[in-house]
């Protein structure tokens, strides 16, 4: 599937509706102006102004790309020019955007699309069935794939037509029950017939002005936006900010009006400026421990399961994330309708973990683990990890790498390391990084039993049995699975008190999935 | 002299030609290419090799730093890889950009020094030459990022609000054209380099009032302001020109954390994001730029040590 947000940092935070309490306390207790505008969303929506927006990273790399997008500030551009054909809301819910509607065949080897009435690219010119068709064959190009292709490997692109002016029917060479959230991503946006990502012509709320790669890019609001009313803002300039002490200092100082990722050491700061907001959001992104199950030692699934067992997630928490997090039991898709709340939660439980490593023979083992500050809170997880390890008489040295060696030729080859993730449902998830051929298999799962019930849940359309298979699925990567899933990372922004509209997301992906679409300036 | 400086310039080629081809190894030894450096975490084979296709990044190591020196010859310093643009359009900006930061530093930070050097060393063990003493110590002490932080907190987010905390610039204007913004850089740095001169400064000016010219001058009964300006200054200055062009050199290093900390788009800032990229051509560019700096000021000082010391001057 695709990577989601992929390579941004994530920042801890707090659950949500702890973060609403702590918000509306702090603003209680500041004085004066706090009261008038401390609430989120007061008031109607006011039209116009300019938003300015400090976003993590940003370099010579940056593109706009509409499918392609490899930096942060890049995500942030490809979600203003583009819409997607259905959508994640702030509640991780699917919802339909420049469709109607997609509707599956009923083995869910087809999938038909129906575009909107009226809906118009930012020139001017309808949006037609025509250019989805190719919008997905450039995405899908073998020649030169672009980041969603791997979610739409099963695609069957030659067979891709457009039935009528507003009709799309999407041909798989296998069942793909999950095609809506392929199309929701937002590196899968809708662009006309021969574009060209150097003067872009978009289907998002907001048109280009100008583009400084490493620097900023400005928007002017979209005349032919499809939604009633939205966007609100006038213009918006996307600010890089490679550095987390020159974003902080920029809000500080007044020269942005938002920043996405927080650092958890400037939360406080932040609360106390009656000027300022945090806006946490409880997400679906995990940072785990990867067990590659292909090699010693964790080719036996007792040391695997020791390890699991070493893991105090609950200081995990508290120490890496500052207790801006939820606690994890070895399982992704926590926001899937189908996660098994009723498999026991996982806790530190040091004699069996030993037990374990002894009927293993594996006592007093030590072994290397690889960090990268490829997102905050890793290395941080590792130490803590090697600490929580010692207990089990387990050697754990950590190696730390630069991101370059990290994603080097031994990325996804490391036999223990690390990676994150975010927010997505369990089976995109499975088909990003467990089965077999998925490009970011890191923990080298393969599980026949398994295997077939991902396969068949894929295949299922109906929910009630997709859920009881997935279930399954779910169990078996419990019991025998390579990740450590510790815990669940909260995402933290921040932003004026001017600036409304902005609410917790569970997607991972900063400042309510950069939907500035909904923002709006209260003067 | 002039076939000294002849020499000193032909040593200056050479420290350039072997800067570029150790700066070459440095950056082949880094693990991870270009394409790996540019899709990171979504290096996936077929994207891998798609991009590695368009970046041609084949060939071996001793054909492409060949291939890359024959067009420097041309000057011509390649396309980078991360933005697919020429390298001289992407570094004319940047280089700018710091020397007009790092101008205004020196600017500032030059005649002050000398002037508070000088009076330090006049005001010899009075409470204001300890203060100096004590002040230019640590300041010396604290690295560049930690007085740039603290001035921030003091001039634009903690204390007071009067300056920008960090630079914005806006699309199409240079950065001179909003001066304020380049205020607590530029005092960051002046503040770093601050100290050794005015350190120097004092030191050498005492030894010159000690000597027995100055002596002698005031003998003659020659007025003291006369004394210093005619007589101490010229004498103190050439040893001083020494350490103000090695603080020179240094800012050029220094301006890399400098203008990170500040988010400045000059020489550093790219030089940072052209590392982890991966990006060669941008990488050699900007630190064949920067060691040309280091050449260039060595060289003025060289040439001022000799014209502020006859003895030198008319040897051969």
């Amino acid at each position: 599937m695709i990577f989601g947000p992929s390579r941004r940092q994530i920042r801890g935070v707090v659950a949500v509706a702890a973060a609403a309490a702590m918000l509306l306390a702090s603003t209680a207790c500041s004085p004066g102006t706090a009261s008038t505008d401390g609430a989120q969303d007061s008031g109607t929506p006011q039209a116009g102004g300019t938003l300015r927006v400090g976003i993590v990273g940003g370099s010579a790399k940056d593109s706009l790309d509409a499918h392609s997008p490899v930096t942060h500030p890049d995500e942030a551009r490809v979600i203003q020019l583009y819409d997607t054909l259905a959508t994640y809301d702030a509640d991780h819910q699917l919802e339909m955007a420049l469709a109607e509607d997609i509707t599956p065949s009923e083995d869910a080897t087809t999938w038909t699309v129906t575009l909107r009435e009226g809906l118009k690219f930012s020139d001017g010119s309808p949006i037609r069935a025509e250019d989805v068709v190719f919008t997905f064959r450039r995405i899908t190009d073998p020649a030169d794939p672009k980041s969603g292709a791997a979610g739409l490997a099963l695609l069957d692109r030659d067979r891709l037509a457009a039935t009528d002016a507003r009709t799309v029917t999407f041909p798989f060479t296998k069942p793909l029950a999950t095609f809506p959230d392929a199309v929701a991503q937002y590196s899968n946006g809708i662009v006309p017939e021969g574009y060209d990502p150097t003067a872009p012509v978009g289907s998002g709320p907001f048109m280009l002005q100008s583009f400084d790669p490493g620097s900023q890019s400005t928007f002017v609001r979209n005349p032919h936006y499809w939604r009633a009313e939205q966007p609100y803002l006038d213009e918006i300039t996307i600010i890089d900010f490679p550095d987390d002490t020159a974003r902080v200092n920029a809000l500080l100082g007044g020269q942005v009006d938002a920043i996405d990722q927080l650092p958890l050491s400037q939360i406080e700061v932040i609360k106390a400026n009656p000027n300022l907001r945090v806006l946490e959001s409880e997400t679906g992104s995990w940072i785990p421990f990867t067990m590659r199950i292909d090699q010693a030692p964790f080719d036996d699934p007792r040391v695997r399961e020791a390890f699991r067992l070493m893991v105090d997630r609950e200081e995990m928490v508290q120490q890496v994330l500052g207790g801006h997090g939820t606690v994890g039991n070895d399982m992704y898709g926590r926001f899937d309708p189908c996660y098994p709340d009723d498999i026991p939660q996982r806790t530190q439980d040091i004699d069996r973990a030993k037990e374990l490593l002894a009927e293993a023979g594996q006592s007093d083992l030590t072994v290397e683990l690889v960090t990268s500050p490829v997102a905050a809170g890793l290395v941080e997880a590792a130490q803590v990890f090697a600490e929580q390890a010692k207990e089990a008489g387990v050697t754990v040295d950590v190696r730390k790498v630069d991101p370059g060696e990290f994603y080097g030729d031994q990325y996804l080859q490391w036999t223990f390391a690390q990676d994150f993730w975010f927010t997505r449902d369990y089976l995109p998830q499975t088909a990003a990084g467990s089965v077999e051929g998925a490009p970011y298999n890191e923990t080298h799962w393969s599980n026949p039993e398994w295997a077939a019930l991902v396969e068949e849940a894929s295949a299922t359309v109906d929910e009630e049995a997709r859920c009881d298979l997935i279930a399954q699925a779910q169990q078996i990567e419990y019991d025998l699975g390579g990740y450590i899933i510790w815990g669940f990372p909260n995402s933290v922004d921040a932003h004026t008190a001017a600036v409304q509209g902005l609410v917790p997301d569970k997607s991972g992906i900063p400042l309510t999935s950069f939907g500035f679409r909904s923002v709006w300036l209260n003067n | 002299m002039r076939r000294m400086l002849l020499k000193r310039c032909l040593f200056g080629l050479v420290t350039l030609l072997v800067v570029s081809f150790v700066v070459f190894l440095a950056t082949q030894a880094l693990p991870g290419d270009a394409a790996r450096a540019i899709l990171g975490r979504e290096a996936t084979p077929e994207r891998l090799a798609a991009l590695r296709e368009q970046l041609n990044l084949e060939g071996s190591l001793p054909s492409q730093y060949l291939n890359w020196l024959g067009s420097l010859l041309q000057f011509d310093l390649g396309t980078s890889l991360a933005a697919k643009q020429p390298v001289t359009g992407m570094i004319g900006p940047t280089l700018v950009n710091s020397s007009v930061l790092m101008l205004s530093a020196a600017v500032v930070a030059t005649p002050l020094a000398i002037v508070i050097g000088t009076w330090s060393a006049l005001k010899k063990d009075s409470a204001v030459d300890h203060a100096t003493g004590i002040v230019t110590l640590v300041l010396a002490a604290l690295p560049e990022f930690v007085v740039g932080i603290l001035l921030v907190l003091l001039l634009s987010t903690g204390l007071f609000h009067l300056l920008p905390a960090v630079y914005v610039g806006t699309p199409g204007q240079q950065v001179w054209n909003d001066p304020a913004q380049l205020v607590l850089p530029a005092l960051t740095l002046v503040l770093a380099v601050l100290p050794y001169i005015v350190r120097i400064m004092r030191a050498t000016m005492l030894e010159v009032l000690d000597s027995e010219y100055v002596q002698q001058a005031r003998l003659k009964g020659v007025p003291e302001r006369t004394v210093i300006i005619r007589h101490a200054l010229p004498n103190a200055v050439g040893p001083v020109a020494q350490v103000i062009a090695l603080q020179l050199a240094w800012l050029v290093g220094g301006v890399v954390i400098v203008e990170y900390l500040f988010r400045f788009p000059g020489v550093g800032f790219q030089l940072i994001d052209a590392v982890a990229n991966r990006d060669l051509p941008l990488v050699q560019a900007l630190v064949l730029a920067i060691a040309l700096f280091y050449v260039v000021v060595n060289l003025l000082a060289d040439v001022v040590t000799l014209a502020a010391n006859p003895k030198v001057r008319t040897a051969r």
